[in-house]
């Protein structure tokens, strides 16, 4: 190797070295403890951990190509008068360049497939919509789901019980039920700390989405499918939930605020609703995954051809879920 | 332009090889289509959603898949086997198979538009019902292309017997060779709808 | 290297059909304005003909709306737009037997421009025209959205008006989009580039075109039928639930589709069997690999895009219901036809860039091109692949989860010979003598942005960190970037390198650099806060968010209307350079080594007097003993005018 061809890139390897160990330990500890969703839950710190871890990587890649072309543009322009290039195989192919490059690149890649993916099962779904038949299940998760239909499940402070919550999304705003308490429905989205919520996303029109942003969780509503994700709440705080999937023309202005309190706050907010929407609560639905009419419902029939179309024999509220 | 024959034989080489190129290309397209099809009817199928999949195992008039089957699968047929004796200099033969492949293709294409009339099950009434609907007018799509493509080989072979004279389809000339390139491509065609045509037939008729 | 011939026995004949016919002249002709009487009559006739059929069905009634009679009214438009232009003429005569092998001749002077041509470069400047239609339109809507989200709670229009112009920005840019490089570029150049005189399927490519701008048609008429609310990516049920505006979008889709099939097809077709002798898949130019891959994807992908479209025509029209759960169907079907064909389409909007800027640097860099081989394998690679990640596009919408993880790999995977352009670029600028000409500043520009637009697609492609991302500006912002900041500067890039080539002027220098400097910072000014913006919590396709985040996007509006002014600066330079004080050209006015530099200009009907026999790639440079690209012996002399 001539002297010249290693001065150039040992310069830009300096520059790009120092840059990046300068840059990614300030943004660690400087920008790093604020990024995206913040801190409210588990799967938050999770998430926001694995953006940091990301980004660490990330930066250095834009600094070195950045290095590397403003260094270009200052050593290699012909009105700066830079030497002939070298024409020819030693100026078109580099084999051993090429290889570094792919193995770097690879090695990389499949680190952050594999980082993915452990984040992804350690944190039971890192609060995304896991479908009806979810794979990654925080204890006590699947049990919980089974009791809420059934009408049994029961939450109450220091038990370490996981509460389920159903979201319903439909044009245009959420509400939320709560079977561990009779199943009220409510607007208010309110969360106890240090709990697992399992979330029950549904719709009851359109595709909408769930996405409650400090809590980090985001689970698209589909009519008929029951969408479940998990979080888990720590300390107490506000959130912000916006519907996250276009759909229609208030999609705009289809958000909450919700908050979650001590466990304590909590169960004496739940029992006051429960007791206040009694009456309401006894003309709702049982409480089931889905809530969608079909065939058979909405005032009897959709086809007028004398009974020709074969229906549904099997009243689908609360039937099996779709696999999708 | 210079028209040397080295030239003449290098552009008539790349547009054969492009009617090859194209014939093949073109039923990638279209596998990717039927592919997608084929998708709907079996994702709607796992899913089942409001166990409307298909209640009652209600299949389309089986009178009529068979019978549109049968006829693609004729013309089809009789496009293999007519390019067999064409190969073999048997003009003649060719144009009665085609032509008669032709006949089958138009009466299939309005016996399949007719289904459409005569269906026992509403468009929306469930997923097969749905799923049949766009098999339907996939179809016709598929029967018009490949009956047309037929069609105008016949035509084009016709027309250059009455310009180029008796033999012009077999012969070594830029015509000749195009012409039969172009046949060999919508053969195949013909050959892929058969297998497609097969498949649809079990999905929607026959299981 | 010479051409062997078996020697037909006659050279070729052209049958004396009335259908290889006189030169078009005169107003009772076939063009522009007749495709557009016809079209009318074809969408007047088709509305009447729907209303004959479907005036007393119960959905009709009930709704107030007749899809029947839209769709078929703009089914019969599309169809007489093409037969008024002549696309069809020579489909219907093969019905008697006429031949194609004698093309029909070309219109004089400017005429040929309003017409249906079969000449490649006819129709590749049909298509900038075509093309930038599509932008400036999708560009005024986008103006109008940055007004809208100048302010949370003041609202210029209604949420109606709103999602109607969100919707149409999207699609419209879009599909302009999947032909921008392609349409224009490819079909101009591509056979330039290989050494041949004409395109497979001539009438095919002019097919694609004439298509194109039906597609636009039709997608603008959703408009006034009262637009359609579902963004681009029409997911069902929303879908269903839509007013009449939806099938402009469904068929529109269709229509388009089809014109990028047919384009698609032709270029393949072509590159794979019209390459001159001599020139070997290793002496392809980097710009024509990046156009066979992809039309790779063109051809294969949209057919989904098609299926999913007609699915959705017949969900409205015929009352099916393949994406309404309660009748057996399902919502996401929809989003898997649809992403299976949406990931690919991505592709198809970035690779022409990597191709055009891979062109471009060994030409700006002095240098040949670093990596020749890796590029066309990152290409191809990145083609191949883009078929199998679509699922990272509904991570959260309920899929299986189990497949998560496998598209997080294939998506993650995908970055690698994405990689590859970088390390091509990065190779070929080292030593290397750059001329910074307006052309090579938007290459450039193209390595700052989608390096920037890529490295984000990494952040959302990982699982745990797409709950946070997914379906806010940060995925906007990161597919601007690599759109617009790829394949738009790609295209401009394209068009200043290659004006001088079609037109025989330069385009101005100094106008240039003051487009080139506008659009770029302000590019940047406008989408670099939108990441923030999206990680801080605002979803796309919304007109309110936090007032705190107010800031943010004001200065993201401001510079909005700034980068739309740049588009202005780039119309006056198009309209100053070619038209009002046009510069002549030099011959080669970029010593680019091309085989497209080395035809005369304008460049003859048929390209090369003759072909010529290649006997080196085009990237020798600072190679001064190298063999010259063509062999000087057979190859048709490329200074001067030519008949």
């Amino acid at each position: 190797m001539k002297n010249g061809e290693v001065n150039h890139l040992r310069r830009m390897g300096t520059w790009w070295a120092i840059a990046s160990i300068v840059l990614d330990v300030v943004y660690w500890f400087a920008v790093g403890p604020h990024i995206t969703p913040g801190r409210l839950t588990e799967m938050a710190k999770n998430n926001q951990m694995d953006f940091n871890i990301l980004f660490l990587v990330a930066l250095p890649v834009l600094l070195g190509v950045w290095i590397f072309m403003g260094y270009a543009f200052v050593h290699w322009s012909e009105k700066r008068g830079a030497p002939e290039p070298v024409g020819g195989p030693a100026g078109a192919e580099n084999h051993r360049t090429n290889v570094l490059w792919i193995s770097i690149t690879s090695i990389a890649v499949l680190a952050a497939a594999v980082f993915g993916t452990w984040a992804l099962i350690v944190d039971h779904g890192s609060g995304g919509g896991e479908g009806p038949n979810p794979v990654w299940i925080p204890d006590g998760a699947s049990s919980v789901q089974a009791t809420a239909l059934a009408g049994t499940a029961k939450w109450a402070p220091g038990t370490n019980a996981p509460l389920p919550v159903q979201v319903i999304g439909q044009q245009w705003r959420f509400t939320y039920r709560y079977p561990t308490f009779g199943n009220f429905e409510t607007p208010d989205l309110v969360l106890p700390a240090n709990t697992t919520v399992v979330f029950d996303v549904t719709s009851l029109d359109v595709i909408h989405s769930f996405w409650a942003y400090q809590l980090s969780v985001k689970a698209d509503a589909n009519p008929g499918v029951n969408n479940v994700a998990y979080t888990e709440t720590r300390g107490t705080g506000n959130f912000v939930v916006r519907c996250n999937e276009l759909c229609g023309i208030w999609h705009g202005s289809m958000f909450d605020f919700g908050k979650v309190v001590s466990q304590g706050d909590f169960m004496n907010w739940a029992q006051k609703t429960e007791a206040a929407n009694a009456a309401n609560t006894k003309l709702l639905p049982a409480f089931a995954y889905t809530y969608t009419p079909d065939a058979n419902g909405a005032a009897g029939g959709f086809y007028p051809d004398g009974g020709v179309t074969p229906y549904s024999p099997v009243e689908t509220y609360g039937a099996k879920q779709p696999v999708s | 332009m210079s028209n040397t024959p080295e030239e003449v034989e290098f552009e008539l080489r790349a547009h054969v090889g492009s009617l090859w190129t194209g014939g093949r290309l073109f039923i990638g397209i279209y596998t990717f289509l039927i592919a997608s099809l084929a998708f709907s009817y079996f994702y709607l199928r796992s899913s089942n959603n409001s166990d409307l999949w298909r209640p009652n195992h209600v299949t389309a008039p089986t009178a009529y898949g068979w019978s549109i089957y049968g006829m693609m699968m004729g013309a089809g047929i009789l496009a293999y086997f007519g390019q067999t004796r064409l190969r073999k200099g048997q003009v003649a033969d060719w144009f009665v198979a085609c032509w008669t492949g032709v006949g089958l293709g138009v009466v299939a294409l309005f016996l399949q538009i007719w289904e459409l009339v005569v269906l026992n099950f509403y468009p929306g009434s469930s997923g097969y019902a749905s799923t049949f609907v766009g098999f339907v007018v996939f179809n016709i799509i598929s029967l018009t292309l490949g009956t047309y493509w037929l069609e105008t080989c016949v035509a084009r072979a016709h027309r250059m017997g009455f310009e180029m004279g008796e033999g012009a389809v077999l012969a070594n000339t830029s015509a000749g060779r195009s012409f039969r390139a172009n046949v060999a491509s919508m053969t195949y065609f013909w050959g892929f709808l058969g297998l497609s045509g097969t498949m649809f037939l079990l999905m929607f008729y026959v299981l | 290297m010479t051409i062997s011939a078996e020697r037909p026995t006659e050279v070729a004949t052209h049958s004396a059909s009335p259908y290889s016919s006189k030169k078009p002249r005169g107003w009772f002709s076939q063009h522009l304005g007749t495709a557009l009487l016809a079209a009318i009559i074809g969408y007047l006739i088709g509305h009447w003909l729907g209303n004959h059929i479907a005036w007393n069905y119960p959905t009709t009634a009930a709704t107030g709306q007749n899809y029947v009679a839209n769709f078929l009214a703009l089914l019969f438009g599309v169809v007489g737009w093409l037969l008024g232009i002549g696309a069809l003429n020579y489909p219907l005569a093969k019905l008697v037997g006429r031949s194609g092998e004698h093309e029909p001749e070309e219109a004089d002077g400017i005429s040929k421009y309003f017409r249906y041509s079969t000449n490649h470069k006819t129709v590749g400047i049909q298509y900038i025209v075509g093309v930038l239609l599509f932008l400036f339109t999708a560009g005024l809507l986008a103006m109008a959205i940055r007004t809208e989200l100048l302010n949370p709670t003041t609202h210029v229009f209604s949420p109606d008006t709103y999602i109607k112009i969100v919707s149409e920005h999207g699609t419209i840019m879009m599909m302009m989009a999947t032909s921008i490089i392609v349409g224009p570029l490819g079909n101009y150049f591509v056979p330039l580039m290989i050494g041949s005189r004409r395109m497979a399927f001539p009438r095919i490519e002019a097919f694609s075109f004439w298509t194109f701008t039906a597609g636009y048609m039709v997608i603008f008429s959703a408009l006034p039928y009262g637009g359609f609310p579902t963004g681009w990516t029409g997911y069902a049920p929303l879908q269903t639930q839509a007013g009449p505006g939806m099938i402009s979008y469904l068929f529109g889709f269709a229509v388009i589709g089809l014109g990028m099939m047919t384009a698609g097809f032709n270029v393949a077709v072509t590159i794979v069997n019209y390459r001159a002798p001599g020139m070997t898949w290793s002496r392809v130019p980097v710009f024509v690999w990046g156009i066979l891959a992809t039309a790779a994807l063109m051809t294969l992908a949209t057919p989904a895009l098609f299926a999913a479209g007609t699915f959705g025509l017949l969900d409205l029209v015929n009352q099916t219901a393949f994406y309404v759960n309660e009748h057996g169907g399902s919502s996401y079907l929809w989003q898997n036809l649809f992403w299976f064909f949406g990931h690919p389409e991505v592709y198809i909007m970035a690779i022409p860039g990597f191709g055009v800027v891979g062109e471009l640097l060994p030409v700006f860099c002095r240098k040949p091109l670093f990596g020749y081989k890796v590029s066309a394998a990152g290409m191809i690679g990145v083609a191949l692949l883009s078929f199998f990640v679509w699922q990272h596009h509904i991570f959260q919408s309920g899929i299986n989860p189990d497949m998560r993880p496998l598209f997080m790999l294939t998506t993650e995977m995908i970055s690698i010979p994405t990689g590859f352009i970088f390390l091509v670029g990065l190779g070929t600028m080292y030593k290397s003598k750059m001329r910074f000409e307006i052309p090579m500043l938007f290459s450039l520009a193209l390595y700052f942005n989608f390096l920037i637009g890529g490295l984000t697609g990494v952040f959302i492609s990982d699982v745990p960190v797409n709950v946070t991302l997914h379906g806010s500006f940060f995925v906007l912002s990161h597919f601007h970037y690599t759109i617009m900041g790829g394949l738009v500067f790609a295209f401009m890039a394209g068009l200043y390198y290659w004006l001088p080539k079609m037109t025989g002027k330069m385009m101005n220098k100094k106008i240039g650099l003051w487009h080139f400097w506008t659009m770029f910072i302000f590019f940047n000014l406008t989408f670099f806060p939108m990441f923030i913006i999206g990680m801080l919590g605002q979803p796309r396709r919304v007109f309110t968010y936090a007032k705190s985040l107010q800031g943010l996007n004001d200065f993201s509006s401001i510079s909005a209307y700034i980068l739309g002014f740049s588009f202005i600066i780039f119309a006056w330079n198009l309209m100053y350079s070619m038209y009002i004080k046009p510069e002549m050209a030099p011959a080669n006015p970029w010593d680019s080594l091309g085989l497209e530099w080395q035809t005369a200009t304008p460049v003859p009907r048929h390209n090369f007097d003759r072909i010529p026999v290649i006997t080196n790639d085009p990237y020798h440079y600072a190679e001064p003993g190298a063999t010259p690209l063509v062999d000087r012996g057979q190859s048709s002399s490329s200074s001067g005018y030519q008949a």
